[in-house]
This record gives C-alpha cells, sequence and structure tokens, in this order.
C-alpha cells in the first residue's frame, strides 16, 4: 500500500515488468463507433464499483457537510444553522477532550504494536523451529471481531474475578479496577486493542525484514557491528517502508477507534475513554444532534486526511525504497 | 513484490568445531525458543479461557472457573439458542457476509480491469479517487447513510446493511496490483485470437490472479462478518441483528452471566477460525502484500 | 417539596378524577381488523420482572384472542439510545416504555400518538396529567416507584447498631456504616450509587435545587450543592466499595447484597421481588435526609407510537399494560414497582404482601418526593454529564468543586444552546 500512496501522489502506471502501461486508447478505421464501443466497455466495467462508491460513500460525504450546517434531531425537520455547530465544537471543552482520549489510545497502542511486532518479527525470521505455527497463533487474533476482542478482556480484566487479577492476588498484588476505574480504562482497552492487532504489524514487519538482502547484514557483521548495531543502522533503515506502512495505518484506523471502546467501556467511566467516534455515536443516537455529529465527523476527517498528508510529505526525509 | 514467501533463508551451517561463540549461539537459540513459546501461550490463553468459562455453568459474579474445568457443561450454550434467536443471527452474518464478499469480488474485480488493462482519460484522477474513499472513515458517514436509506425505506432490511459494503476501493487497489502482474502478452495472444475485453476479463486474467482473489475473498468475509457500526444502526429489529450487534447487547443483558457471553464468543470466532485455518496462506500473504507493495 | 403535578402522587386522597371528554365510541370497530401482531419494547421488566411482564401480556392475549404482542427487553443503560434510533429510524414499536423525564421531549418531536383511555377514572389523576400535553393524553402511566434505604437486619445485629428508622440523617447513616464497615470480612457499610439520579436528590435533601426556577440553567453549584456531591462521592472507598473494587458496573450493588456483604444500601421498591428469598433479614426505611427528607420518585408510562399502523390494538394493549385488574395483582403480588391506579384499596393491600415487613415506608417516603429536573432539550445529555462529572470526582481525578464548576458549564452548554 505504500505504493497506494505513491500513486495517489501522481506515479506512472506500469504492469508487472515495470514498463508504463500504453496509455493510448485504440485507433481504427470507424473510429467513432469504435471510440463509442470502447468507452461502454469502460463504462462496463467501471459502473458496478463505481456507482456503489459515488451512492454510498462520496454522496454521503457530501450530505454529512450539508447535515452540518444544520440542526437535525433525526425526527423532526432539519434547521439552518450555517457554522453554529462547527462554532460549538471549537469552543466546548470536551471536543478536545474527545480528542484527546483519541490521541492518549494511539499514544499507547501504537508502540505496543510497533515494538512488539518487530520483536516477534525479528524472532520469526532467524531459524526457529515451528515458525509457521507460531507465526499462525501470534496472527490468530487479527481474524477476531473487536467485539469478541472487547468481550473476552473485558472478562480476562474483570476486576473481581478477571483471571488476571486472580493471577495478580496469588503473587500478592492488589490488581487495579482495570475497566471500571476511570484511570485503567484506557490502559484496558489498549491492551486488549494491541493483543488483536500485534499480529497484523508483524506478518508486514516480517515481510519487511524477508525482503532484506542478507549481504547487507552479513557485511555489517564482518564489518564488527553488533546486534544492536546492525538493528539500528541497517535493519530499521531498510525496514522503513513497512514501518511507514505501519503508522500511516495505525493513525488512521487510531482516529477511528469506536468497536473495542463502545463494548468494553461505552466511553466510560465517567467518561475517562470517550473518544472521538463514540462522541459521533452518542451525539447522533443517544442525544439527537446528527447535525453537531456530521461537523464532529467532518472535523475527524480533516484531521486524519492532515496527519496522513503530513506523513506522505514528510516520509522521504527517512523512509527509505532502496 | 507480491509473491513474497515468508520462509527465512536457511542459516548457514557450517563450523564444526564447537566454539564458545557456537554454544553461546546455541544457548541463545533455546533462550528465543522459550521465549517465543511462552509468547504464544500466552497470546493463545485469551482464547483457550473463552473456551473454558463458557464450558464453566454458572460463572457469575465471584467465582472464577479453573483452568481446566472439572465439571464442563453446555448450559451457556443452550441458554444462548432458547433465550435469543441465536441460530436466525448467526444465518444473518452468514448471509451478509457471502453476498458481500461475492459482491465485492465482481466489483473489484472488473474495476481493476478497467484500472489495469483499459487506459482512459482521466484514469490517474478516477483511480486517485477511488482510493481517497479508503481514507473516508465510515463514522463520516453514518448520519447520512442512514438518513439516505432511511428515505428510501431501507433501514432496518438486509438490503440496508448490504448496499454501503457492496464496493470497497482496497479490493480494487489489491487486485489492480495482481493483474498488473499478469504480463500484457497474454492478452495480446488472446486479442489476436479475436477475444473481446470480457473474454480477456474471464479466461485470462481472472484465472491468473487467483490467489490474490482468494485474498481479497477472506478480507471482504472477514470485515463482514466482524462489522459492527453500520449493522448496529441499521438493522433494529432483533431477528435482523447480526452476531457482533447481538455479541455486544449480550453483556447489557447477561451482566454478571460470562460463561453465557463467553458462549456468545465462541460462536462468533469458530467460522472465522476454521476459514483462517483453511485459507491462512492467502490471508498472511495478503497483509503482507498489502505492506510491501 | 417540587410543583410539577407529580408531587402530589402520594397524598392519599386522590381528588378530582378528571376524565377526558372522549371516550371515543369508535373503538368497537377495531374487531372487524382482524389479527394484528404489535410490538412491544420495554425496560421495566429488565432484570428480574420479566415473567410478571409476560404474565400480563398473555392475559391480554387471552382476552383479545385477534391481537398478539411481541415484547422486546431491553437493559434501561441501553433503552435510551435504541428508542432515539428507533425514532430516527422509524422502527419504534407501536408501545414502548417512556420515563417521566423523557416523556416532554418525545410529545414535542411528534413520537407519541394521541390516547383516549376508555376508564380514565382507573388512573390517579395527579399522574395521569402529568403525561398531557395541551389538555390530551399522550402517554398512561404505568407504575410509580421510589427510592428507599434497604438494610440487611442481620449484619447490623451482628454488629450491634441500632437498625434505620425514619428519622435518620445523613450523620446516623455515616456513623453507622463506619460501625457496619469490616474489611477483613469484606462486608461494606453503605452503597448509594454515584450518578445524577442520586444527586439531584441528596441536592433536594440538603435544600439545594437542580435548575433554576425557569429551567435554563443549572443551580446546583451553591455550597449546599458542594456539600451534596461530597456526601455522594466521599463514601466510596471508606464505608463504601470504590470503583477499583468494581463498584459502577451493572448489578455490582445488589449483587453485593444477594451475598449478604452489604449493610445498606439505597435502590428502588422494584427489587422487593429479586430480594425475596434471601438467607438473611432485611427490611426497609425512608432514606435519610440532612436538611431535609427527600426521596426520588420516578414514574413510567407507556406512549403508543404517532407512526403504528395498528394504533387501536397498540391503545388497547396501553390501556390493559397500564390499568387492568391482572396488572394490578400481579405488581403487586411480585413486589415489583406500584401500578398508578385511583384504587386506594388495591394499594392497601401492598401492606401486608410479605417482605420487607416495614411497606409502610414506601407510603411514607411519598410525602416528601424529589422530581427529577426536566428540561426542553439535553435531558440526555444534563443527566450524562452530570453522572460522568460526579464519577470523576468519585475517582479523585477532580475535585468535588472542580466536577461541579465543570458539570455547570457543561450542563448550560447542553440546555441552553
Amino acid at each position: 500500500m505504500t505504493a497506494l500512496i505513491g500513486e495517489a501522489t501522481g506515479e506512472v502506471l506500469r504492469d508487472g515488468a515495470g514498463r508504463p502501461v500504453r496509455s493510448q486508447p485504440p485507433r481504427g478505421r470507424t473510429q467513432r463507433s469504435r471510440r463509442v464501443r470502447y468507452a461502454l466497455t469502460v463504462a462496463a466495467f467501471l459502473l458496478p464499483s463505481a456507482v456503489p462508491l459515488a451512492m454510498f460513500t462520496l454522496g454521503p460525504m457530501i450530505g454529512a457537510a450539508w447535515i452540518s450546517l444544520t440542526e437535525w434531531n433525526l425526527i423532526s425537520p432539519a434547521t439552518w444553522v450555517g457554522l453554529d455547530n462547527y462554532a460549538t465544537l471549537l469552543t466546548d471543552p470536551e471536543t478536545g477532550e474527545v480528542f484527546l482520549h483519541t490521541l492518549y489510545y494511539i499514544a499507547g497502542y501504537l508502540p505496543m504494536v510497533y515494538i512488539g511486532g518487530l520483536a516477534i518479527a525479528l524472532a520469526l525470521n532467524t531459524a526457529l523451529r515451528g515458525r509457521t505455527l507460531l507465526r499462525g497463533i501470534y496472527f490468530l487474533p487479527v481474524v477476531t471481531s473487536w467485539i469478541v476482542v472487547a468481550l473476552v478482556w473485558r472478562w480476562l480484566l474483570n476486576p473481581a474475578n478477571g483471571v488476571v487479577n486472580t493471577v495478580l492476588a496469588f503473587f500478592g498484588i492488589d490488581g487495579p479496577g482495570w475497566w471500571t476505574d476511570p484511570a485503567w480504562a484506557m490502559p484496558s482497552i489498549i491492551l486488549a486493542s494491541a493483543w488483536k492487532d500485534l499480529g497484523f504489524v508483524m506478518v508486514i514487519l516480517l515481510a519487511g525484514l524477508q525482503a532484506i538482502d542478507p549481504e547487507l547484514l552479513d557485511a555489517a557483521r564482518v564489518d564488527g557491528a553488533g546486534w544492536w548495531r546492525r538493528l539500528f543502522s541497517v535493519i530499521l533503515p531498510l525496514l522503513s517502508p513497512a514501518t511507514f506502512f505501519v503508522i500511516v495505518i495505525s493513525l488512521i484506523n487510531g482516529f477511528q477507534v469506536f468497536d473495542q471502546v463502545y463494548a468494553m467501556t461505552g466511553g466510560g467511566p465517567g467518561g475517562a475513554t470517550q473518544v472521538v467516534v463514540q462522541q459521533i455515536y452518542d451525539l447522533t443516537f443517544r442525544y439527537g444532534q446528527a447535525g453537531e455529529a456530521s461537523a464532529l465527523s467532518w472535523m475527524l476527517f480533516a484531521v486524519i486526511l492532515a496527519v496522513t498528508l503530513i506523513q506522505i510529505r514528510g516520509q522521504r526525509r527517512w523512509v527509505n525504497y532502496g | 513484490m507480491a509473491e513474497t514467501t515468508l520462509t527465512a533463508p536457511a542459516p548457514a551451517r557450517g563450523t564444526r568445531r564447537r566454539s564458545a561463540a557456537a554454544r553461546a549461539a546455541l544457548s541463545r537459540s533455546v533462550l528465543l525458543h522459550v521465549v517465543m513459546v511462552i509468547g504464544a501461550l500466552a497470546m493463545f490463553f485469551p482464547f483457550y479461557w473463552t473456551v473454558v468459562t463458557s464450558l464453566t455453568p454458572g460463572t457469575g459474579l465471584s467465582s472464577t472457573p479453573s483452568l481446566i474445568p472439572a465439571d464442563p457443561g453446555f448450559d451457556a450454550y443452550r441458554q444462548l439458542f432458547s433465550d435469543l434467536p441465536f441460530a436466525r443471527i448467526v444465518g444473518n452474518s452468514l448471509l451478509l457476509a457471502t453476498i458481500t464478499t461475492l459482491a465485492q469480488l465482481f466489483t473489484s474485480a472488473t474495476a481493476a480491469y478497467a484500472f489495469s488493462r483499459l487506459p482512459f482519460r482521466g484514469r490517474t484522477v478516477v483511480f486517485g479517487i477511488y482510493l481517497a474513499t479508503m481514507m473516508i472513515p465510515l463514522q463520516v458517514l453514518v448520519v447520512p447513510l442512514f438518513a439516505e436509506l432511511r428515505a428510501w425505506g431501507l433501514v432496518d432490511t438486509y438490503l440496508g446493511a448490504l448496499l454501503p459494503t457492496l464496493a470497497a476501493a482496497f479490493g480494487v487497489f489489491l487486485l489492480r496490483q495482481a493483474m498488473n502482474q499478469v504480463p500484457v502478452e497474454l492478452d495480446e495472444a488472446a486479442a489476436i485470437d479475436g477475444a473481446g475485453h470480457f473474454r480477456i476479463f474471464w479466461t485470462v486474467i481472472l484465472p491468473n490472479i487467483r490467489p490474490a482473489l482468494a485474498t481479497l475473498a477472506v478480507f471482504a468475509f472477514m470485515g463482514s462478518w466482524n462489522n459492527f457500526l453500520w449493522p448496529l444502526v441499521v438493522l433494529r429489529s432483533p431477528e435482523l441483528q447480526t452476531l457482533p450487534v447481538a455479541l455486544a447487547g449480550l453483556q447489557g443483558q447477561y451482566t454478571t452471566q460470562w460463561d453465557v457471553v463467553m458462549a456468545g464468543s465462541v460462536v462468533s470466532i469458530l467460522p472465522m477460525l476454521a476459514i483462517y485455518l483453511f485459507a491462512q496462506k492467502y490471508v498472511i500473504q495478503g497483509v503482507a502484500n498489502t505492506g510491501l507493495k | 417539596m417540587r410543583n410539577t403535578a407529580l408531587a402530589g402522587v402520594g397524598i392519599v386522597a386522590a381528588a378530582a378524577l378528571a376524565l377526558t371528554g372522549c371516550a371515543a365510541g369508535d373503538q368497537s370497530s377495531d374487531e372487524a381488523e382482524g389479527p394484528v401482531t404489535i410490538t412491544y419494547s420495554n425496560f421495566i421488566s429488565n432484570g428480574g420482572n420479566e415473567e410478571n411482564l409476560q404474565a400480563i401480556v398473555d392475559a391480554f392475549e387471552e382476552e383479545h384472542p385477534d391481537i398478539t404482542v411481541e415484547v422486546t427487553t431491553l437493559p434501561y443503560a441501553d433503552y435510551g439510545t435504541a428508542l432515539q434510533t428507533d425514532l430516527a429510524a422509524g422502527t419504534v414499536s407501536d408501545v414502548f416504555d417512556i420515563e417521566y423525564a423523557n416523556f416532554a421531549q418525545y410529545q414535542a418531536n411528534g413520537a407519541l400518538a394521541e390516547l383516549s383511555p376508555e376508564d380514565s377514572g382507573a388512573y390517579r389523576a395527579s399522574v395521569l396529567e402529568a403525561y398531557q400535553a395541551d389538555g390530551a393524553q399522550y402517554a398512561l402511566p404505568s407504575s410509580f416507584s421510589t427510592v428507599v434505604l434497604f438494610y440487611n437486619s442481620d449484619l447490623f445485629e451482628a454488629a450491634g447498631v441500632e437498625t434505620p428508622t425514619g428519622d435518620w440523617t445523613w450523620a446516623e447513616e455515616l456513623a453507622a456504616a463506619e460501625e457496619l464497615t469490616d474489611e477483613g470480612a469484606g462486608i461494606w457499610g453503605d452503597h448509594q450509587p454515584v450518578s445524577f439520579y442520586e444527586y439531584y436528590k441528596v441536592l433536594a435533601q440538603n435544600g439545594g435545587e437542580f435548575l433554576n426556577a425557569d429551567g435554563t440553567a443549572v443551580a446546583f453549584n451553591t455550597p449546599e450543592g458542594v456539600e451534596a456531591a461530597e456526601w455522594l462521592v466521599e463514601k466510596s472507598g471508606t464505608v463504601m466499595p470504590s470503583i477499583e473494587d468494581g463498584q459502577g458496573t451493572p448489578d455490582f450493588d445488589t449483587n453485593l447484597f444477594l451475598d449478604g456483604k452489604l449493610a445498606m444500601l439505597h435502590t428502588g421498591i422494584w427489587m422487593f421481588g429479586a430480594f425475596a428469598d434471601v438467607p438473611f433479614g432485611w427490611d426497609i426505611a425512608v432514606e435519610p435526609g440532612n436538611a431535609q427528607q427527600a426521596s426520588a420518585l420516578f414514574s413510567n408510562a407507556v406512549g403508543v407510537s404517532a407512526g403504528s399502523e395498528h394504533q387501536e390494538a397498540a391503545a388497547r394493549f396501553a390501556e390493559f399494560l397500564t390499568s387492568s385488574d391482572v396488572m394490578v395483582q400481579t405488581r403487586l403480588d411480585a413486589g415489583w414497582e406500584l401500578p398508578a391506579i385511583s384504587d386506594e384499596a388495591a394499594l392497601d393491600s401492598y401492606l401486608t404482601l410479605g417482605d420487607p415487613a416495614n411497606r409502610q415506608a414506601v407510603f411514607d417516603s411519598l410525602e416528601q418526593v424529589a422530581l427529577p429536573p426536566v428540561v426542553a432539550q439535553g435531558q440526555q445529555e444534563m443527566q450524562d454529564i452530570m453522572t460522568e462529572e460526579l464519577v470523576e470526582a468519585q475517582a479523585g481525578r477532580k475535585t468535588v468543586q472542580e466536577a461541579l464548576d465543570s458539570a455547570e458549564e457543561r450542563i448550560n452548554a447542553a440546555i441552553g444552546g
């Protein structure tokens, strides 16, 4: 998907052999009818996807912009309020809080999955017995739904009789209240999320590691570079495209975190885990303020877009495409 | 590029003399094995605990199940299927996931063919727009989608749940990558034999991207099976609910009956687990490829 | 106390049985409609009264063989969101529960159909009037209930502490709770939820007001308000389980009481049935006050959806559900919430129906009630913000004063803007 980002910024399309794909439409004798036929062919191939995307993604996207300029409870008719919803959101301290909670999530989640995923990938990239089985197990949580992950971890981290606190008590440690405690609720969500996504990050990094030319590592070893030195001077720079991908995807997904929050804490206790999307959901379906919710949606989209674009611009500084 | 094999090159074993360094390397290797196995057990434990809890009837407010259930029973499962239309709920999830998968295979493959094989004016821009839709969070769309489908009378119908999932830019991107690997010479040979684009698409391209189609199928199925927010708001009737939505509701209803909640989780995990075991190669390579390029 | 129509509920002589004019004669035409199925979505039966509700539904179906009722029961915590979403989706049930606090908002949104009960005289006039707007009836009261102080008399006896009486104040409750708390044995002295619903009440007990006179801004950020909030949040971790102990999760408090590990519990009289078979002695008392007594009075009602295709059948069911003899008997027998009926004789039998012995306290608690503050818009938000800020203070992440400052600012923005 690094290619995805490259192409969005205007790379030339190439076929499998790396040659530019021919970019001239076919010409012939009865040019006109052939062109019409060709256009129809293109349309036939594109419309099955273009129509749903236009109707259920791009259209609603514009619809959301319109709704964000109204006050609407989804039941009575909407009234036009101009930019009021944005003004309300920008002055409401809660808006800052929900973004902060989201950043807290990302700040906890991203280092955990990256460092954990990298460690496992490095280990799996050595001559390890049962590597395929191990990889399969580490990857297993990835196919589980967020709701199940949330329920299972609610149970594991249940303060009274969850297995984690039971084990901690065995060692004489008085376990915290986890998701019931405002101070521990977000760490609980982060822990559950990292468990689910560790395998995903690991597989991406592993693929990146395997693409590294072993001769480069041998050369570094011959030069007397120790393990850490090789990691920081050879492996990580060569792994930077995969790292970049992990960071871009994790940030996009991180800003959109919702399912596991909804099912683990519902934004509580005391609003301690109220993230942006939970706020959008509550505004819409609990408080009947679809206009304000749409304005917040657009703010979220703008933030995601800005963060992603900044990363794409900044990637030349540190991402090494070999 | 695409065909990354995930097996590391075999390490060079040449030295016969067992030096101190070699012994140190051996003990390091043993240690690594131990750490990795413990790590894998820790990763697997939540699944194990879920199953154990679901088989320990009456796991409630204060009891913690034992590691190996002394008196396992299926009471929780029986309760699940008798209290809720749970068979119907599993059926709903299967139905939606199957249709979504087939639809995405079709819409993605056709679009990918256009982007890979049919040059036209503004193609780069159109492709860019497709990719941009991947960055739009569903949450941004929930309110207007809800209003749109309500206007068509499709809230609380299967169709309402399905429509927004029919096409996904991710699939287009994935399949286009795979189609770009198929040599153009194959198309040209077929064209000389008189094949049009529809035949080339069907008989030349599709058979050559089977692994990518398998990957997309698994991802689309998984995405639908685990989808939450949209089904949560659009499917209102209890008998239309999907598994994740019903599960999220379970914990409100059985707040302290963890055996029932975990039984529901097991039912939800099993089908995905079966698919994963069956198609592990495609899933993992799919993830690896999206990351690589 | 508060001047709302409901305040008179407890006063024994419920006078003025205002018969609403429109006792429609056209209702019999309904029979021609053929068999219909209507839906009813509720929270009132969740958590132990599901079978009691089913008994009422069965009786209705027997009386009306052409009408089938499909019941959906949701936990109270999920109900508000589900109802709001269903109203937005146009998929709301034909008949659905509403709380008094949310009635005005749903009525204003046009969600509720106008009703004309055949026998308005069966209802307590004052409660019935609470669900009227512009002279028309928009919902029928199904029940009312109060919150009282439950106590485990065995634990009191073991600790040698006098059991609560109706004249206790906060100080006496706290003193008893301190004596009863025995951390070694895992016994807690007291439990009172930290939430909006408790706060407006303890505020009233302390002589404060939640909203200003015209309901446009909050009025709780006063010394009385701070003291009330302190009373609510500072028990946690000393005489009451803290958040780390799991306090605040659903059913935590009632389960603790059922386990015999909680001496005092503030909860509603709807728990009588759930506590019926406990292996220890228990009873109730009117909640202690501070400056004055004030008990939380809740009233639930059922409305018929304005968009229902079977309004006749739905209205029949709504009336049966709220005023039939079967309902009265089922509710009284089960110790569920009290039916909002005018028949005092039927309610008298409630006093002698078994545990708890001091059922008189239920009626005593009605003499001084605190009603939930109601605002024209942002009701749910106001409630959520209040609970959220109180929990922040309980968890020690804010001081009580900071939490109230923040709650004041946020609620004023939510209900004014």
